[in-house]
């Protein structure tokens, strides 16, 4: 039972180490369900804070902290993150920090638990990787290492669990029997840190075994590890893994490595289009079933008209792209614990560099098609400033998820049937918004003195992980509360608008319609009335003064509306068309639907069809490059700090936008595609 | 030389770290210390950013980031 009284102040243990050391491995495995993010005030980092799991019986909070090299800051953002380590504005001094170091990689993970150990902190040092160590037969004396060290130190691994008793005890142990220490902190110089690392060799020296030295198991290595000992360097520890190094002469080979980098994306587009397809038709037949139910239950009236259309089918536009988000985190998850994301980025690092961006940029450019929201977070490993705004400004042009739809239902209109061509011309998309996002981040890297105006040293530095067979119940655990943070997110900005379209679309009411036209079957006259509300409805109002800037694109007011919809999210531009074209509850589905009353539909009072080949071509158009979200536009004033950035965003993609849709519309009706 | 100088598979020993260099900080604390060994084992496919096998770990780097590791030849000491 913990000793804590309801007076005294939770206590806080603090999880440190540098990245690949397997300190979010250890977090999952002792962190309780509940995770919270945690922002820093007045800056972008994000902590978890959890409690213990009850079975551990620790009654502390644990906080996760984003993977340092060191504890001297490099960009503003590791400043906070290491002001924060040494007092949390929220949760204090941590009582008790615990440092992960990789023992592989000994030498250069202890430089971080040092710096800890020397700032005066409560520490606990655990030991990971020791199996990889192992296999290069030497292992860590751990008695001796805490000797020297003046802290505790375990040999845990937590992608294997076992023992994790005694890192409990240990833990109990010192949160209770550790004193808050004043901690010095040290203005750590270049001399310092090659201080330390003149102290580590020594260290090495005395805390490394050489397994088979006491075993006598294998002779012959044994004998040729002591002569590499007796050579001075190249000791057996001193070699990367030999399987990384086999495999990496594939994956970074000069030709193959970006045949196979090629490949892997191809493959990764491919499986969150395709095997994502028949979950989403599951939840969306779901979700019309569940309408068509409240509709049967509730019968026709207003009432079940806002549960059916404005809450279930707002609801259900945002359970559509769960399958295709959780696959896209899942894959994204699988290759970064197999190691292969940090190869990916170095091998993309090159070309990028050239357009002003880095190797780092490619991770969050990929979550980009996913949604830009937690793309643009992830551009937080990005030390460098101006990279980093670089590759928040360009986010928005990769085609997210929510696009998805919206394309889906204007090439089912363009291309009936023709699911090969479609498939075709939505891949051409995507590349397409990839090359142009391409060609921007060019440009304004060559003006970046107008738009960024700062210049600073652009650098890459980055450790290859060890490859490692992914460890899957990890991946889904972090797939799952990634997909839990999009509901949150999403959901309830979408529901809102959803219902705010719905009461604009349905008020004011003055076209009273007969609850019992339905019952008698005369559906073509509730049909008449529904469509003459629309055209006096508050959303026509705002439509129409619209009207003007979308006539030049072949489109009408209620396009506009839905144009509007979209800021809330883009998805939702589907369902407001099937809002505002009033689309017929039915067994087809209902995008089918939406499609037969598309072709129908006509520009009010000249008779000219409003959607035709030229304008779904425009709208598609429109689509790829707009910056229409007004999450994206939060979320990017946050993360940069600066009105201009999303306002410059906004003027260039929405304006190229409109101006590449009116191309785009007039260009096909000149050569007679109407 | 520096480390970017260095052809694919060739083993060196850091003599020193400039300083002046911007990353300089940053190189250090990634383990390039004088009097460590390293090897360049794998290149990009535009030769840039290397992949240097370093203190039992892979680091890849940029040479531009390279440049301020200078190094020697165990043959020419």
């Amino acid at each position: 039972m913990n000793s804590d009284t309801v007076t005294e102040r939770k206590k806080l243990i603090t999880l440190v180490g540098p990245p690949n050391s397997g300190k979010t491995t250890l977090f999952n495995l002792l962190s309780g369900k509940k995770h919270k993010t945690v922002n820093y005030p007045g800056a972008t980092i994000e902590y978890s804070v959890s409690g213990f799991l009850e079975q551990y019986g620790i009654s502390a909070y644990l906080m996760d902290s984003p993977g340092i090299v060191s504890l001297i800051p490099v960009s503003p953002d590791e400043k906070v993150t290491i002001d924060s380590l040494y007092t949390h504005p929220d949760y204090g001094k941590p009582d008790l920090v615990i440092v992960t170091v990789d023992t592989s990689q000994f030498s250069r993970h202890l430089l971080l638990a040092k710096q800890i150990i020397d700032s005066g902190f409560n520490t606990v040092v655990v030991l990971t990787m020791n199996d990889l160590l192992e296999e290069k037969n030497f292992t860590i004396d751990e008695t001796e290492l805490s000797r020297s060290l003046g802290c505790n130190v375990i040999k845990f691994d937590p992608r294997k669990p076992d023992g994790v008793d005694t890192l409990i005890n240990m833990l109990k142990h010192d949160l209770n029997a550790g004193q808050l220490k004043t901690q010095n902190r040290k203005n750590h110089t270049e001399e310092d840190v090659l201080c330390i690392y003149r102290e580590i060799e020594e260290l090495e020296k005395k805390v490394l075994r050489d397994l088979n030295n006491s075993s006598e198991n294998n002779p012959h290595i044994a004998k040729a590890n002591r002569e590499l000992v007796i050579a001075g360097h190249g000791a057996g520890i001193k070699i990367p893994d030999s399987l990384t190094l086999k495999i990496d002469s594939v994956l970074l080979h000069k030709f193959w490595g970006i045949f196979i980098f090629i490949l892997i994306m191809a493959l990764m587009f491919a499986s969150i289009f395709w095997i994502a397809s028949p979950a989403m038709d599951l939840i969306d037949t779901g979700i019309h079933n569940f309408e068509n139910f409240v509709n049967e239950g509730l019968g026709d009236n207003w009432f079940s008209d806002l549960l059916s259309q404005g809450i279930i089918g707002g609801l259900g536009v945002v359970l559509v792209f769960l399958p295709q988000i959780v696959i896209l985190f899942f894959v994204l998850g699988m290759l970064e614990d197999s190691g292969y994301l940090a190869r990916g980025a170095m091998i993309i690092d090159k070309p990028l560099s050239l357009l002003g961006l880095n190797g780092r940029s490619f991770v969050p450019m990929l979550s980009g098609f996913a949604c830009a929201i937690p793309a643009i977070m992830a551009a937080r490993t990005i030390q460098n400033k101006r990279e980093r705004i670089l590759t928040i400004f360009i986010i928005p042009l990769m085609s997210c998820s929510a696009r998805l739809p919206v394309y889906g239902l204007l090439l089912a209109f363009l291309f009936p049937g023709k699911y090969f061509l479609s498939g075709l011309i939505l891949a051409l998309i995507y590349v397409v918004g990839v090359i142009i996002s391409l060609i921007v981040a060019g440009i304004i890297n060559r003006y970046k003195r107008t738009f960024l105006n700062f210049e600073d040293n652009s650098s890459f530095i980055m450790e290859l992980p060890v490859y490692r067979v992914p460890k899957v119940s990890n991946v889904l655990k972090n797939t799952y509360s990634n997909a839990v943070q999009y509901l949150q997110k999403a959901g309830p900005t979408i529901v809102i608008f959803s219902l705010m379209l719905w009461l604009l679309t349905n008020f004011p009411a003055d076209v009273k319609t007969n609850p019992d036209d339905v019952s008698n079957g005369d559906s073509v006259a509730v049909q008449l009335s529904e469509s003459e509300r629309i055209s006096n409805s508050y959303a026509a109002d705002i439509g129409k003064v619209m009207e003007p800037v979308m006539r030049p694109l072949g489109l009408d007011w209620r396009v506009g509306v839905s144009l509007i919809a979209t800021f809330a999210a883009r998805e939702v531009f589907v369902s407001s068309l099937a809002l505002m074209f009033k689309v017929t509850e039915s067994d087809e589905n209902m995008s089918r639907s939406l499609i037969n009353e598309m072709k129908n539909a006509k520009i009010n009072g000249t008779g000219q069809n409003l959607f035709t080949t030229a304008t779904a071509a425009g709208l598609i158009v429109f689509f790829m490059l707009a910056l229409q979200c007004i999450s994206t536009i939060a979320i990017t004033k946050k993360e940069t700090g600066v009105w201009r950035i999303p306002v410059l965003q906004i003027i260039i993609y929405t304006g190229s936008a409109y101006l590449l849709t009116f191309l785009t519309v007039n260009g096909l009706r000149f050569f007679g595609i109407n | 030389m520096t480390v970017a100088d260095l052809n694919f598979g060739q083993t060196a020993v850091i003599k020193n770290i400039d300083l002046k260099h911007p990353s300089s900080c940053r190189v250090i604390e990634y383990g390039f210390t004088p009097g460590q060994e390293l090897q360049v084992v794998n290149k990009s496919i535009f030769n840039d950013p290397l992949s240097v096998s370093l203190r039992g770990a892979l680091i890849a780097i940029r040479k531009h980031d390279a440049r301020c590791i200078e190094v020697i030849i165990p043959d020419e000491l």
